[in-house]
């Protein structure tokens, strides 16, 4: 990448729907004094005429920084990307000002007036460009086995697969034996006996393949690293732990089925769940007489009630097989489809198999020997008779080895329930280089076991792929996020909090270590950024330190009366470009700038941003839980607003300068209802003061949110609406909240005598009377201050202590 | 270079340019309802057509796709050209009548509801396919596909349920002509 930093900024006329509404020659009268190199406005910069001008400029003029003022980035920024490809321009080097959904189409004004705010606009973006930094992706090495954990029944699968292609694969079993296996295989898949012949083949070849090591199932102490190099420790039965290393991991993990509800049929012997019955089955003692399978429990949901159809109907296949003296019939409910096809049907008439259906809403009534239930068919009540009932077993919650994985690897509880789910962090498609983070097997979603077979494949292959880049040399990862090494203080915060698992994790017990990234993994959501107590974690080329230089370049060009809108690039983007497309408008007095979510949006940005004397801010985010692409991204903002608020208010101004409000992407009228009813607060509001005791006030706010332990404790909180649990010590949210103010008030207060001492040395009532606070407020904290170190006691004058900034 | 002539104008262009391409970027509007700078051509809605003159006889063809070619006399505004286009804004605006650009392009044309509106529907999908198009080429998954086919192809997910390959960035919604895919949003996205 060039670095020089040649800026080309082409507008976009759009054939009439920008170049109409803003005067375009007018923003260029106003870029004038900008550092660029190129500047025009073009008809149709997306069209291939437009590339081509754009090309020519970029090869005359040797720009390396190219900014279009046209349409949403969103669906425009791939065209420019890849077609200024070929004269060296990366997709980073392409920044997009959204001129036409931002300005030109929801605005009604002069276009005088919007070329200023579309002027304003493209000087932040330019500011932006300005830093970027080069940027060399790193390619990384996939040697050693494929760990394959958890157990389930996909990793043997896997493992065969990897084998077939040469690939070593290391297998952690319950069972050793390729019989233990199929002996256990019902507690995961009722039904599966059937086809114990074939799965015995697949087993064989898997315990017995020289690429692949089956080994018994070990407690999990840690797993460090990242793709292509992975180190799991095993504890062992003598406590030592032992290090196995693997290029990947594939988290195979089943859900196990536990005994049915069957104490309230009663019925003794004669009434059994499917597990039991397929016990009974494998060691051959299945007593004759009719066999009624009933798929009750509608509590499990449609996909298991589905699941033990099926498994009841192959069971019933394999008793007419080999006990004849046994007549099967399977009873279901009429609101699940059954998954048979039409030849299993044939079978079940050929082989004597009853399938009748019930009508769901009544619910089936057992007799000794009969079962009555409501036909769908004709609303009247038949009667089944049984010498066997067989209900299906209950789906079981995920097992202690997942809550063991859980903890390591980003695997989460769906809506802490039974279902596991990996890192559903939904982004763009090319924002992450391969699918790396493999987790098959029924807990994620109850399955049959031919689904299960696909997921192992499916995972097998993506493993292969991965491979298959490290062997021709392309295998990189784009370096997403840096940990600076001198700042990090091992924290561990941000391994924490990220969702997605792109900050590695440490081994226990190794202590205060610099971390470091998975960028295979990592989504960019840059919420452990903006968390980071030490300011040492940085989005590389869309760092907090662009976002600042680009918000200090637009309010340097804003009036008095304006205000600062921040969307996250899902809800808040998409809702606000939709407003456009629908025609809506609302005040031209918003600025809006995306981000990628809010939760990459740091505290101080908020505190700069009023320093800089913005009068309001609004936010627009995801709602929360619901829809934020980044898990919890939108909840920490929440809680950085909130401290805003809280220091606002500290200083004596309003709190709703600020507000946050949640929007999702079709939902352009709520948007401009937010915009609307923010703007019309903040119009009743003066602008901020511009005295010196305000700006002191602001100024403190802003040191206040640099500082380490206001932002761990911002880190640490994060807004959990559901929850009932709070971090540390904390029991309540009253509790929770006061200990945050406190720690804000003390934090605030000391950023206020730093600012009064940094104009010169005071005693006591001198620094009192600067900051115009009683004396009993700030004499407790000097001498705390001055044994840590940020002030420095100078000497004694008249019984009283001077302080000043510096060493003693 | 290649030398023609757009309503007697001199233009030129490149090999591999259509004719839309070279009109805009001189300035000569020329109306379309399926052509979105971000995506290829598709060619669905005919609303683009221009008369072409290639020497023997004149054609009307869709400028959003030919590309072209030395010494083509192209007209974008003649009599037949005119004629396709009114026959096609009407057919759009009696199939959704509320919708603001398709409003639009009927004052342009001056064209009115005739009396095969349709009843009951404001904003119709038009299988423009800009929607499909913009989730295969610009977010390069497939949450939204055509659904069968003639007379009842329609806009769907992938088997009738709601994709969850959906990243819900909304690149649908912004590219869509006539907001009928705000109806069909919530059907297709990932729940």
């Amino acid at each position: 990448m060039k670095t020089e930093g040649k800026i080309g900024i082409f507008l976009c006329e759009c054939g009439g729907k920008i170049s109409n509404r803003i005067d375009l020659s007018q923003v260029s009268e106003l870029l004038r004094y900008e550092p660029w190199e190129h500047l025009d406005a073009y008809p149709h910069p997306c069209l291939a005429p437009g590339l081509e001008a754009m090309r020519q400029e970029v090869k005359n003029k040797g720009l390396d920084r190219i900014l279009v003022g046209g349409c949403s980035s969103r669906v425009m920024k791939k065209r420019f990307s890849s077609g200024l490809a070929e004269v060296g321009i990366e997709k980073h080097q392409v920044e997009m000002i959204n001129l036409k959904d931002h300005v030109a189409a929801v605005h009604e004004a002069s276009p005088q007036e919007l070329a200023r705010k579309a002027a304003a606009l493209i000087a932040g973006g330019m500011a932006s460009l300005k830093l970027l930094e080069p940027y060399e992706p790193v390619s990384l090495t996939f040697e050693g086995p494929a760990l394959i954990l958890g157990g389930g029944f996909s990793g043997f699968i896997a493992a065969r697969e990897l084998a077939r292609q040469g690939m070593e694969s290391l297998v952690f079993s319950k069972a050793e034996t390729p019989e233990r296996v199929l002996d256990e295989l019902h507690w995961t898949f009722p039904g599966c006996r059937i086809f114990c012949g074939d799965l015995a083949d697949l087993l064989r070849e898997v315990f017995t393949h020289p690429r692949i090591k089956v080994m018994p199932d070990q407690p999990i102490d840690y797993i460090v690293g990242g793709v292509g190099d992975y180190h799991v420790g095993l504890k062992q039965p003598d406590g030592s732990v032992t290090e196995v290393a693997g290029a990947a991991i594939i988290t195979a993990l089943d859900r196990e089925y536990g005994p049915g509800n069957i104490d309230y049929i009663g019925g003794g012997e004669r009434v059994c769940d499917l597990l039991e019955l397929e016990e009974k089955l494998g060691a051959g003692d299945i007593s004759p007489g009719k066999m009624v399978f009933w798929v009750n429990s509608p509590q499990h949901g449609q996909a298991a009630q589905e699941l033990a159809a099926l498994a009841a109907w192959r069971d019933s296949l394999v008793l007419a097989r080999e006990h004849p003296q046994v007549q099967p019939t399977v009873v279901y409910p009429a609101n699940i489809t059954l998954p048979l096809s039409g030849s299993d049907l044939r079978e079940a008439r050929a082989q004597g198999i009853g399938l009748l259906s019930y009508a769901p809403e009544v619910h089936p009534v057992v007799q000794s020997g009969f079962l009555s239930f409501v036909s769908p068919g004709d609303n009247l009540e038949h009667e089944v008779e049984w010498d066997t009932l067989v209900v299906p077993g209950a789906p079981a919650e995920p097992v202690e080895k997942a809550q063991e994985l859980l903890r390591w690897l980003p695997i989460y509880p769906e809506n802490g329930g039974g279902r596991l789910q990996k890192s559903n962090i939904k982004f763009w498609p090319d924002q992450i280089p391969d699918e790396s983070l493999f987790f098959t097997g029924s807990a994620g979603g109850v399955c049959d076991l031919n689904e299960v077979i696909q997921q192992g494949k499916k995972a097998a292959r993506g493993v292969l792929h991965l491979r298959e880049k490290a062997l021709q040399g392309r295998l990189v990862s784009p370096v997403v996020v840096h940990v600076d090494k001198d700042l990090c203080e091992g924290c561990g915060l941000c391994t924490e909090i990220c969702p997605c698992g792109g900050i590695e994790h440490v081994k226990p017990g190794s202590g205060p270590v610099a971390r470091e990234t998975d960028n295979h993994l990592c989504s960019g959501g840059g919420t452990c950024a903006a968390t980071c107590p030490h300011e040492a974690i940085k989005v590389l080329n869309n760092s907090t330190q662009q976002l600042e230089a680009r918000l200090k370049a637009i309010l340097g060009r804003m009036q008095e009366d304006e205000i600062l809108g921040f969307v996250c690039g899902w809800g808040g983007l998409a809702s606000a470009e939709q407003a456009a497309v629908k025609g809506l408008t609302y005040p031209r007095g918003i600025y809006l700038t995306p981000v990628n979510c809010l939760g990459s949006l740091d505290p101080f940005i908020l505190s700069m941003a009023f320093l800089n004397g913005v009068k309001g801010i609004m936010l627009a985010g995801c709602t929360p839980k619901h829809s934020c692409h980044y898990h919890y991204g939108v909840d920490h903002c929440w809680y950085r607003v909130n401290a805003m608020k809280k220091l606002l208010s500290l200083a004596g101004l309003e709190r709703r300068r600020i507000a946050i409000g949640y929007v999702e992407v079709n939902e352009p009228e709520s948007f401009v209802r937010m915009v609307e009813s923010q703007m019309d607060t903040l119009d009743k509001l003066p602008p901020l003061p511009q005295d010196d005791k305000t700006k002191a006030r602001l100024w403190a706010i802003h040191a206040t949110l640099h500082r380490p332990r206001v932002r761990w404790v911002l880190g640490t909180s994060l807004r959990r609406p559901a929850e009932k649990e709070f971090p540390g010590s904390q029991f309540n949210a009253v509790e929770a909240d006061e200990t945050m103010l406190d720690v804000l008030k003390e934090e605030f207060l000391a950023a206020r005598i730093i600012k009064a001492l940094s104009e010169q040395p005071l005693n006591p009532p001198g620094i009192a009377r600067a900051m115009d606070e009683p004396v009993k407020n700030i004499s407790p904290l000097l001498p705390d201050m001055a044994h840590e170190g940020r002030i420095a006691l100078k000497g004694w004058e008249g019984g009283y202590p001077i302080y000043a900034l510096g060493k003693a | 270079m290649i030398d023609f002539t757009i309503n007697s104008q001199a233009v030129q262009g490149q090999e591999g340019w259509t004719i839309l391409e070279v009109a805009r970027w001189n300035g000569i509007d020329i109306p379309t309802l399926c052509h979105h700078g971000a995506l290829e051509p598709y060619g669905a809605c005919r609303l683009c057509v221009v008369e072409v003159d290639e020497g023997r006889r004149s054609r009307v063809v869709i400028s959003c796709m030919y590309p072209i070619k030395k010494g083509i006399k192209v007209q974008t505004s003649t009599p037949r050209v005119d004629n396709v286009r009114r026959w096609i804004v009407q057919l759009l605006l009696d199939e959704s009548p509320a919708s603001p650009h398709i409003q639009e392009l009927a004052k342009t044309f001056g064209v009115t509801p005739s009396r095969f509106k349709k009843e009951g529907v404001d904003f119709a999908c038009h299988l423009c396919g800009l929607c499909v198009r913009a989730c295969q080429e610009v977010v390069g998954i497939q949450a939204l596909t055509f659904g069968n086919r003639g007379l009842r192809k329609e806009i769907t997910a992938p088997y009738h349920q709601r994709s969850m390959d959906c990243i819900c960035c909304g690149s649908c919604l912004y590219v869509c002509p006539t907001g009928a895919m705000e109806k069909l949003f919530p059907q297709v996205s990932a729940p």
